[in-house]
């Protein structure tokens, strides 16, 4: 029994069904809609902090797993999406300051609510406040998670698919490709599949949209180890 | 394939998908989120073709092993995932789009966008190729491997265990029974403790924590990814995470080890013997090998990190400080290694360094394990350059192309001896020994033996040969209570152990007792 993997951690049936928000009685459209909105929020402070998007992906699948352990009543998106954030950008080796991690958060969240934007104090009670919810935040994932933070993305493995099919030149399946993965993070896929499945499903799904035929014999999802199953 | 793309594009919501408006990618947003993070990606994550294939079968039976019935139950869930997705491409990617742009901007009368560009964080975003070359002088296992990290990542995954994990919390550690306290390590409490329910022993490394201004240290996650990473014979195997109470209270359940080398021959009458030497050495170098084949530097070999078991068996330990290199990294602390093993590029100040720096310690656990006294003892920086000095003769840029060019080798002392003693120093060593130290002992790093060499060195074909590891004899283990052990012994320099990633403000303090480095006695940076 090995409790720690460097495998993605993939959800049984009954973890995506009983979210512990849904036995706290949150609503199923809310909680879709929250995840949502984190998943926004860790992207959007992503790009204003100018992280990798490795570290972005690898933040919203963990901000994702986290709310398949750990209910939306108890955590709060913001404190869970900065700790995402903060963890993620170590996980990948490009750790970002929690100074402008928290400016950034909190600029988002003004501009959410549709308020007025005023930078944060700098050694106000807000930013003592923020500091504190990050780190404890961080530390939640991390115990909740079981350390199982490691993520595995399918990006690279997509590009890679995309130069054995020949596709990398098309004018619109790499694009289209890879911003299905994008949005795809704001989804369960990442915790219901593996990378390379889901790397086949998303050059499916482009190359469906191009109307261009890929190979059917031998059919090309075999040769990444994928079942058409699941690729559907 | 037909039903299900029928099925799919039936469907109202995924019809939206074949719309022209779902053209999102050319929103500018997403465009250049795209365009950004490609290189980064590629780079990293890209496993090389031919290794795609390599992995095939494994991820076959994989999946062969999973029930039909829950994958079909979750298939549904992902289409309805997938659908919902789509319904939301549209709609949604506009809206962040210009929710970003402005964001930008707001943001730069922030001034958080300023300081993120000076941050090192940032210059990671360079494609990473271009980082690798510059950063790392690479040796030899970029020439025999075309994988990248990432890709060797991807070959040891499997090994590890065929099944997913199962997403669940980490236990408490009330599930072990503290037995006794091993060794209070410069920077981790390690315990003996009990499985209460299997009775195995145990060690349990308790994490330090409490200091930490930026959270969770990147060392502590790098020490746990490495360990995960590195599944060999010859490496502490790691069970789990557990935690305790406290918020920050977190241990890493390793197997039990009798041993640590270093306090074993403080207690031992005599050195261990040629043929013990060999079986040791081998151990290490395989593990070495290892390591350095996925890319890590383990960047902290010593005696004290070797544990060695009753039944001959070694185990590399304290991935404190070990770090990947070849992905996206500014340069590297030059601050790494217990002084004693450290590599006179590292001494000199070099920022790029590669695994050659592990075959530096190597070499000097060679000499200690065959001597039973640390080969090259220094108390300060200085003093250590010195040692190093007068055992192998003055450097120059002949022997060391570059040498002269590091950046402390201006503030060094000038010795005149060009010969080296290592013969002296160890008047009992075959030739053959002598040469393997010399190899390990080389200056310039890029001339330096490697792990997968060193195994190969005639030394350990010729006589007296390795000896069978059960056939080791045992000793009374200190750390199993048998004895209390008390003895000092220098550690990693503090800074490798995260103190690179603190605040402005720390930074700040530090600069002003660091500034007068490169003098004479820079041996305050030291933690002895
Ligand atoms: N699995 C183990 N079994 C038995 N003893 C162990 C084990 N792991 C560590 N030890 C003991 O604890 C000591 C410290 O462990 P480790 O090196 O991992 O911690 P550390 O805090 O990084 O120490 P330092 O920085 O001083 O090297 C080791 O030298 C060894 O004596
Ligand atoms: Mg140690």
């Amino acid at each position: 029994m090995s409790k720690l993997s460097l495998q993605n951690a993939i959800l049984t049936y009954e973890q995506l069904e009983t979210t512990p928000s849904k036995i706290d009685e949150i609503p199923e459209d809310l909680e879709d809609n929250l995840r949502k909105l984190g998943c926004d929020l860790i992207q959007s402070a992503g790009i204003l902090l100018r992280l990798p998007q490795v570290a972005m992906a690898t933040a919203q699948v963990l901000f994702q797993r986290f709310f398949y352990v750990a209910s939306l009543r108890k955590f709060s998106i913001r404190d869970i999406g900065m700790g995402s954030l903060f963890l993620a950008s170590k996980v990948q080796e490009s750790p970002c300051k929690i100074r402008d991690l928290i400016n950034v958060y909190h600029y988002l969240i003004q501009r959410y609510r549709n308020l007025p934007v005023e930078p944060l104090e700098y050694f106000g009670s807000e930013v003592y406040e923020m500091k504190e919810a990050l780190t404890v935040a961080e530390m939640q994932i991390l115990k909740k998670l079981g350390f199982n933070v490691h993520v595995q993305l399918p990006y690279g493995l997509m590009v890679n698919y995309l130069k054995v099919l020949e596709l990398t030149e098309h004018e619109t399946i790499p694009q289209k490709a890879w911003g299905y993965l994008n949005d795809a993070l704001r989804t369960n896929v990442y915790v219901c599949y593996q990378p390379p499945t889901i790397a086949c499903a998303v050059i499916w799904l482009a190359a469906r949209v191009a109307q261009v035929k890929l190979p059917t014999s031998p059919a090309w999802w075999e040769l990444f180890e994928s079942e058409l199953e699941d690729i559907l | 394939m037909d039903i299900d793309i029928v099925e799919i594009v039936a469907t109202p919501e995924v019809q939206t998908v074949v719309t022209p408006e779902v053209q999102f990618a050319v929103t500018p947003e997403v465009h250049s989120v795209a365009s950004v993070a490609t290189p980064e990606v590629q780079s990293t994550d890209t496993p090389p073709s031919v290794k795609i294939k390599t992995k095939k079968s494994k991820w076959d039976s994989e999946s062969e092993n999973e029930e039909s019935e829950s994958e079909r139950k979750i298939n549904k869930k992902k289409r309805n995932a997938k659908k919902a997705l789509k319904a939301t491409v549209d709609s949604e990617v506009d809206e962040l789009g210009s929710q970003h742009e402005s964001a930008t901007e707001g943001v730069k009368r922030l001034k958080v966008s300023n300081d993120a560009v000076e941050s090192p964080s940032i210059k990671s975003a360079s494609p990473a190729a271009e980082s690798v070359n510059e950063i790392i002088e690479v040796p030899s296992p970029q020439e025999n491997t075309v994988s990248t990290p990432q890709s060797v990542v991807e070959q040891i995954i499997k090994p590890v265990s065929s099944k997913p994990p199962m997403l669940t919390g980490c236990r408490s550690v009330d599930n072990y029974e503290k037995l006794n306290r091993i060794e209070e390590g410069a920077y981790g409490v390690v315990f003996r403790a009990r499985d209460k329910a299997t009775g195995e022993i145990v060690a349990l490394k308790k994490l330090k924590l409490d200091k930490e201004k930026n959270g969770f240290p990147i060392t502590s996650l790098r020490e746990v990814h490495t360990l995960l990473l590195a599944k060999h014979p010859n490496i502490v195997n790691v069970r789990e995470i557990v935690v305790g109470d406290a918020l920050k209270q977190i241990f890493i359940v390793m197997d039990f080890i009798e041993h640590d080398l270093k306090s074993l021959m403080e207690d031992m009458q005599s050195p261990f013997l040629q043929s013990e030497v060999k079986t040791i050495m081998l151990q290490l170098l395989s593990a070495v090998a290892m390591l350095h084949d996925n890319w890590i530097i383990h960047r902290d070999l010593k005696t004290s990190n070797l544990l060695l078991n009753n039944r001959g068996q070694i185990k590399v330990a304290d991935f404190g400080l070990a770090r990947k290199y070849g992905s996206p990294l500014g340069p590297m602390t030059e601050l790494v290694v217990t002084l004693w093993y450290r590599a006179p590029e590292l001494l000199l100040g070099a920022k790029k360094y590669s695994t050659a720096v592990d075959m530096w310690s190597v070499g000097c656990i060679l000499g200690e394990l065959v001597n039973k006294e640390p080969l090259l003892p220094g108390r300060t920086e200085i003093d250590q350059l010195d040692k190093i000095f007068k055992l192998l003769g003055m450097p120059n840029e002949k022997i060391w192309p570059g040498f002269s060019k590091l950046p402390h080798a201006k503030n060094i002392p000038y010795l005149k001896q060009s010969h080296n003693s290592i013969r002296s120093r160890f008047p009992y060593l075959t030739e053959n020994g002598i040469d393997l130290i010399a190899r390990l002992l080389t200056y310039d790093p890029a001339k330096r033996i490697t792990a997968e060499e060193a195994l190969k060195h005639p030394y350990f074909t010729e006589s007296p040969l390795p000896k069978d590891p059960e056939m080791f004899p045992t000793w009374p283990s200190k750390g199993g209570g048998e004895r209390r052990k008390s003895f000092v012994s220098p550690s990693a320099p503090n800074v490798a152990h995260g103190m690179g990633e603190l605040d402005e403000e720390d930074q700040a303090f530090l600069g002003s007792i660091f500034e007068n480095q490169g003098g004479n006695d820079y041996g305050f940076r030291l933690k002895v």
